[in-house]
């Protein structure tokens, strides 16, 4: 991201000249108060907004010159794990998941073969036909995990994925998005939550007031433990 | 797209029917009641249509000859009258032929008949039929202008009110049905639209996880387009069963019949093909189009 800057219809200004690089294997955290960007900065790299001004490329997609038809092609090369989840209620959960691969045309074969062992890693190998309402709050996380991870993308954004849950179960979910990491994926894990920040430490990107005041490494405390 | 996923979406789309049956139930009663309406306004105008058509056929132009027109002459006006455009049927009935029937018909009255001798007081006529009883005067001036015709009686004044009739009907039962469409195309895409909302958020998830707009739009017009199918063989059956059995009770009824006209009424083997074709056709597209459209709303993310 290269000066980007984001003004809503309202006139309100929700990120104003950020300068980010995430490299390519980082694990990096973004925190911040409620309103200050961070919610927007997803949306930036999803292109489901459009910057104001300034350049963003996303996995080699130049945004700013992106046609509307290519969008899809961008998304599938990102995971995205919700606060709230958003899993079909209608589908199982080995469905969820093989879901985003129909979406990108995956033969048939290869979904039998690659869901069962992207639910075998986050542990769901038992829970294959259970309806996400039959599930936990950790459980269906590790599902739309799964389902973020299927495609093998490059990118795996998780917007507060511990909102929801537990803190216990909270450590459980950003453990096993780091192991995902160490595996070669980037991770942009969004938080409010400062304890799983210390805890985990790593790169810590703070936006505050639509701008980054923070962006460095810090060691988490879980690491002297 | 590859077969398979083209399979995988038509699968999809009829699964979400069972998925979300309460929904699909009630596109599926309104799309009912919506083809019903339709198409049993279209029926009843297509009914008293033929009907006010069977009672124009029955009216006839008598086209009176001059006395004394030899064969010849009486020929070439048949063959010209025959010509004129909008005459469907010219029947020639000469005088000897007319005073016969007459004296058949009024058989009781041989004294008049006595009285009149070997003397023929009715002329040659034509009985003309028309096509258009709208352009019925036309026709009459048209063979006004022939050579030895005397006088053309016509039903002017039945006609004319047939003609205004038509008129009426055409008014009132278009009326209607643009009505009855307007309505129904409203309470569909309201009924589709608020089970397209029911599931926006799964239009949501597949558009985040890269699904193209094709990808989306698939799954749910299969499903309008099914359901507008089994709402369309819903409207037939009900429609067949209603048609056949309305058609039975009023050809029983003797008086009705002679009033508008053995055959008025259309049997339903006589619009068989077009009902199911409407019907099937209809149901299908009223069903996939409004899914479609409702989609659309919700697949800018």
């Amino acid at each position: 991201m290269k000066d980007v800057s984001v003004t809503y219809s309202s006139g309100v200004d929700a990120l104003e000249h950020i300068h980010l690089k995430i490299n390519d294997g980082d694990f990096a955290f973004v925190v911040g108060a409620s309103g200050a960007g961070k919610s927007t900065l997803i949306r930036l790299l999803l292109k489901e907004i459009d910057a104001t001004s300034g350049v963003i490329t996303v996995n080699g997609y130049q945004l700013n010159t992106l046609k509307k038809k290519q969008i899809p092609e961008l998304r599938r090369t990102i995971g995205i794990v919700f606060q709230d989840f958003r899993l079909i209620s209608t589908m199982t959960v080995y469905e969820n998941i093989a879901f985003v691969m129909r979406v990108i045309d995956s033969p048939v074969k290869l979904i039998r073969k690659r869901v069962p062992y992207v639910m075998s890693l986050v542990g769901l190998q038992d829970k294959a036909n259970a309806y996400p309402n039959e599930l936990s709050g950790g459980e269906m996380q590790r599902v739309a995990i799964a389902r973020a991870l299927v495609n093998d993308p490059k990118l795996i954004i998780a917007d507060e994925p511990t909102g929801n849950i537990d803190p216990e179960l909270s450590y459980e979910i950003v453990e096993l998005l780091r192991t995902i990491n160490m595996q070669g994926t980037t991770v942009l894990m969004v938080t409010h939550d400062h304890e799983l920040v210390k805890r985990f430490g790593g790169r810590i990107i703070n936006i505050t007031g639509g701008q980054v005041v923070y962006d460095d490494i810090m060691e988490g405390t879980a690491d002297e433990i | 797209m590859k077969f398979s996923s083209i399979r995988y979406l038509t699968e999809q789309g009829i699964e979400n029917i069972w998925k979300n049956r309460m929904m699909a139930f009630a596109s599926f009663c309104v799309l009912l009641v919506s083809l019903l309406l339709i198409g049993g306004s279209i029926l009843a105008y297509e009914n008293i249509n033929s009907v006010v058509g069977g009672v124009e056929e029955q009216n006839e132009i008598i086209v009176y000859m001059e006395d004394g027109t030899p064969e010849e002459k009486l020929k070439q006006t048949e063959t010209l009258i025959s010509a004129i455009p909008n005459v469907g049927q010219v029947q020639f009935r000469s005088k000897d032929e007319e005073y016969l029937s007459l004296k058949e018909r009024m058989g009781e009255y041989d004294v008049l008949f006595d009285a009149l001798g070997d003397d023929n007081p009715l002329i040659d006529s034509f009985r003309v039929k028309v096509q258009d009883i709208s352009q019925m005067n036309k026709t009459i001036s048209q063979i006004q202008q022939l050579e030895n015709v005397m006088q053309i009686n016509a039903p002017y004044e039945f006609v004319s009110f047939l003609i205004q009739l038509r008129v009426l009907l055409t008014w009132v039962m278009g009326t209607l049905i643009a009505a009855m469409i307007i309505v129904s195309v409203v309470i569909i895409s309201n009924t589709t639209r608020t089970s397209v909302y029911a599931r926006r958020e799964e239009i949501h998830i597949m558009k985040y996880v890269g699904a193209t707009d094709a990808f989306i739009h698939v799954p749910f017009f299969i499903e309008g387009m099914v359901t507008g199918f089994l709402a369309g063989c819903g409207a037939l059956v009900i429609t067949w069963l209603v048609y056949t059995t309305v058609v039975d009770i009023i050809q029983n009824q003797v008086v009705v019949m002679n009033i508008i006209g053995i055959g008025s009424i259309i049997p339903f083997h006589q619009i068989y093909f077009p009902t199911v074709f409407a019907y099937l056709f209809g149901g299908a597209l009223v069903g996939a189009i409004g899914s479609a459209f409702s989609t659309r709303k919700y697949i800018n993310v």
